[in-house]
């Protein structure tokens, strides 16, 4: 018991105080009003559509705006937090007043990753709640598929902030983490094209265009693919108990978490010879 | 233990970094074939729909080939043993009826046993050579025919929208045709966009012929498709059809676009009960507004199913008692639906009386439909509105006609449906059936009522075939004039 406590308990307070540092960043707070105002604003661009026509395309309009806004000021938000915390932490050099403290490094990482995850979703739910309001407010029911979608938003971007924590600990400024986090943000929705490649290639029957083929295949497989994510668009919009998307979301939270965890070994592994 | 975990934390976490990149490509394996399912599966939904609504027999595309080859191994299927089939269908398509029965339509389509099928999906899917399967991302992700920002981003939903946006403006300017082809866009861009749908075949179906006269029929010509002589307005009325069709290929679980068809077109349209019944009972199979079973009622009482329609309305009010259509408006259809009941089989009974050899049972059904015939009159007593008055008043030129008296049967059945206009066209068809049938002359209005354009109507393109039916039909209606 007092392992687990002295195991966890560290990891905790590092957590807490990486959520309190974060959430008063200046950038963050600017992406977070403009995603705020975005979904606030959406309720006004129904006033293009004809008012004579008494129809729900103003509803999703809203759901569409809102779910796009929440995913790429999301992403901009996760990028950004993800990038900055360890090297912000390494310019102000507070990280070796903490690593002085009987804190071992993964206890530190797994803090701060922690910490991370707690301000994406407190921003996810600050967005996600506003949206929420916006879309009961005009419809009178709950919409719960709602929740689904933004369930399914956090994972994607659980994959996104493990990878980008993971580069951001080789760095020691925040701003090179944040352009390699929208890399991988990017790349990662297009693993979808490597099987395209896989099919292209091998049609010269030389070796460098079959090698590139196998190559194609090798991390269509093993990369992670942010477009199996994209049924989150689908869930706002379609019917309840549809039995691909039930079957999906479990396998997709299973893939998220598989990945956060490939991500954190992979920052452990950058950050363990770190001199700090 | 400890200790151990903190001398090699470096090695277990290359471990753990293996095993989970491991997890991660079994669990990609898995989430592909789910997504290549998923894809299969609504295929198949909508192959289904298709099927059982729209298919001509001979279709021989890919769609309907594939499909063919998917119900012959669903046969074979265990947990499909027993299931029961409807006629005509194919068992795939009578399970595929039943939205409840999704999840078992989905265990079939991720199956192995499917996985020749599915393998065959994507391959065509691919080579976008179905028609039914060209709005998956997956199959377009295949083909690289998707502009990479919207892929990546996901985003085509917001750009769909956008568009719609521009419909809208078009609509506004009355570019018409120029809207057409952005409604398509919008509908590429979503697929699940129900209101491009509904909004764009109401546009198409009634805002854009307002103002267009019927086109007469010389101008018309020959819509092999739709097997009608179509004009330009008739033509919209068409292309809302067909986009409706679009939809409810695509999103075969929303009863908003079977609704909208069989409602909205074919019954305020085109007046085509038959398949204003045959769209409205569809959507009454999925979760519903209240108000669509009674739009079907309706329609099934103007096409004749009075039955159905009282069994229909009964129904409605045990499901919904306290509602206000279940107290103040059911009973009156119920009422309706009974009244017309009793008249049909009075008259039916007395035209199989006319009709038998044997006395004793012709006396009996002439009694038997006397009684029916003073229940009905007893309804239309207690309905009590215009529509019972004229009913009453047909029933008495219906006895008149039985006396001989067939000019005071016209004049009363004239005077019904001036008062009664729900009745107008009913019992203008019966002043002629009554002319006909005393040798009256015939006005040339009803000259020209019975010889229905629809029916008799020529216009360019026709085949020869069609040419001589409905002048042969034509000759025979003029010699039944006097």
């Amino acid at each position: 018991m007092n392992y687990l406590s002295s195991a966890f308990g560290g990891p905790w307070c590092v957590a807490v105080y990486t959520y309190r540092e974060g959430i008063r960043r200046k950038l963050l707070i600017g992406f977070l009003i403009l995603s705020l105002l975005v979904i606030f604003g959406s309720s006004f661009i129904t006033s293009f559509v004809d008012p004579t026509a008494e129809t729900d395309i103003d509803l999703k309009l809203i759901k569409d705006i809102c779910v796009t806004a929440i995913a790429i000021f999301g992403a901009l938000i996760t990028v950004y937090i993800s990038a900055s915390v360890i090297p912000a932490e390494v310019e102000t050099k507070v990280i070796y007043t903490v690593l002085s403290k009987p804190v071992s490094r993964v206890q530190y990482l797994l803090g701060k990753f922690l910490g991370i995850q707690l301000i994406i979703i407190v921003n996810l739910l600050l967005m996600g709640g506003l949206f929420f309001m916006a879309l009961y407010i005009r419809q009178g029911i709950m919409p719960t598929l709602l929740l689904w979608s933004i369930f399914l938003t956090y994972f994607e971007f659980l994959i996104i902030s493990a990878f980008t924590f993971a580069v951001s600990c080789a760095a020691t400024s925040p701003l090179v983490p944040t352009l390699q986090g929208l890399f991988i943000y990017i790349t990662a929705n297009l693993t979808e094209y490597l099987k395209d490649v896989e099919h292209r290639a091998g049609q010269t029957g030389q070796f460098l265009d079959e090698a590139i083929g196998k190559i194609a295949t090798a991390l269509y497989s093993i990369l992670p693919n942010l477009q199996n994510f994209s049924i989150k668009m689908q869930i706002v919009n379609g019917q309840p108990n549809d039995p691909p998307t039930d079957v999906m979301i479990p396998w997709l939270v299973l893939y998220s978490l598989v990945y956060a965890v490939a991500g954190f070994a992979c920052a452990y592994l950058v950050f363990r010879r770190k001199e700090v | 233990m400890l200790d151990f975990i903190k001398k090699n934390q470096t090695a277990l976490m290359i471990l753990v970094l293996i095993l989970s990149l491991t997890a991660g490509t079994v669990l990609n394996h898995k989430i592909r074939h789910l997504r290549e399912s998923e894809a299969f599966y609504r295929w198949i939904l909508a192959a289904a729909v298709n099927e059982r609504l729209f298919q001509d027999d001979d279709d021989q595309s890919e769609d309907a080939l594939l499909f063919e080859r998917c119900t012959a191994l669903a046969e074979n299927y265990a947990p499909f043993d027993n299931s029961p089939r409807e006629a005509g269908l194919s068992l795939l398509g009578s399970i595929a009826q039943n939205y409840e029965d999704d999840k078992r339509i989905w265990s079939f389509a991720e199956s192995s046993l499917a996985k020749e099928e599915r393998i065959a999906f994507l391959t065509l899917a691919k080579g976008q050579k179905l028609q039914f399967a060209t709005d998956i991302e997956y199959a377009e992700a295949q083909a690289g025919g998707v502009n990479v920002f919207n892929l990546f981003f996901g985003f085509r939903k917001v750009a769909a929208n956008l568009v719609w946006l521009e419909v809208d403006r078009y609509w506004h300017q009355g570019n018409v045709y120029r809207m057409q082809t952005l409604m398509r866009t919008c509908v590429a861009l979503d697929p699940q966009f129900i209101e491009a749908y509904l909004v764009g075949a109401w546009h198409l179906s009634y805002n854009a012929t307002a103002q267009l006269p019927d086109t007469p029929w010389p101008q018309r010509e020959w819509n092999a498709r739709h097997e009608q002589c179509l004009g330009e307005k008739e033509r919209f009325y068409y292309h809302g059809i067909d986009f409706l069709r679009e939809g409810i290929r695509r999103n075969p679980r929303n009863y908003k676009l079977y609704f909208d068809l069989g409602f909205g077109i074919y019954k305020q349209k085109l007046e085509d009960y038959p398949n204003a019944v045959k769209y409205l009972a569809e959507a009454i199979r999925l979760p519903h507004d209240r108000w669509v079973p009674r739009q079907l009622f309706i329609c099934q009482e103007l096409n004749g199913q009075y039955g159905d329609a009282l069994e229909g309305w009964k129904d409605y009010v045990d499901r919904y008692p306290g509602s206000m259509t279940a107290v103040e408006v059911a009973p009156r259809f119920i009422m309706r639906n009974e009244g017309l009941l009793f008249e049909t089989e009075a008259r039916l009974l007395l035209k199989n009386a006319k009709s038998t050899a044997n006395p004793g049972e012709a006396e009996q059904m002439r009694s038997q439909a006397a009684a029916l015939w003073e229940k009905a009159r007893d309804t239309w007593n207690a309905l009590d509105d215009p529509y019972g008055e004229g009913r009453k008043l047909m029933m008495d030129a219906l006895e008149l006609r039985e006396e001989g008296r067939y000019l005071e049967a016209i004049a009363t059945l004239d005077k019904a449906r001036w008062d009664t206009g729900a009745l107008f066209t009913e019992f203008s068809a019966l002043i002629m059936e009554i002319k006909q049938e005393a040798a009256i002359p015939l006005s040339v209005s009803e000259k020209k009522a019975l010889l229905r354009e629809s029916e008799v109507g020529l216009c360019s393109g026709m085949p020869e075939e069609e040419r001589q039916r409905r002048m042969k039909s034509a000759e025979t209606i003029e010699s039944s004039f006097h």
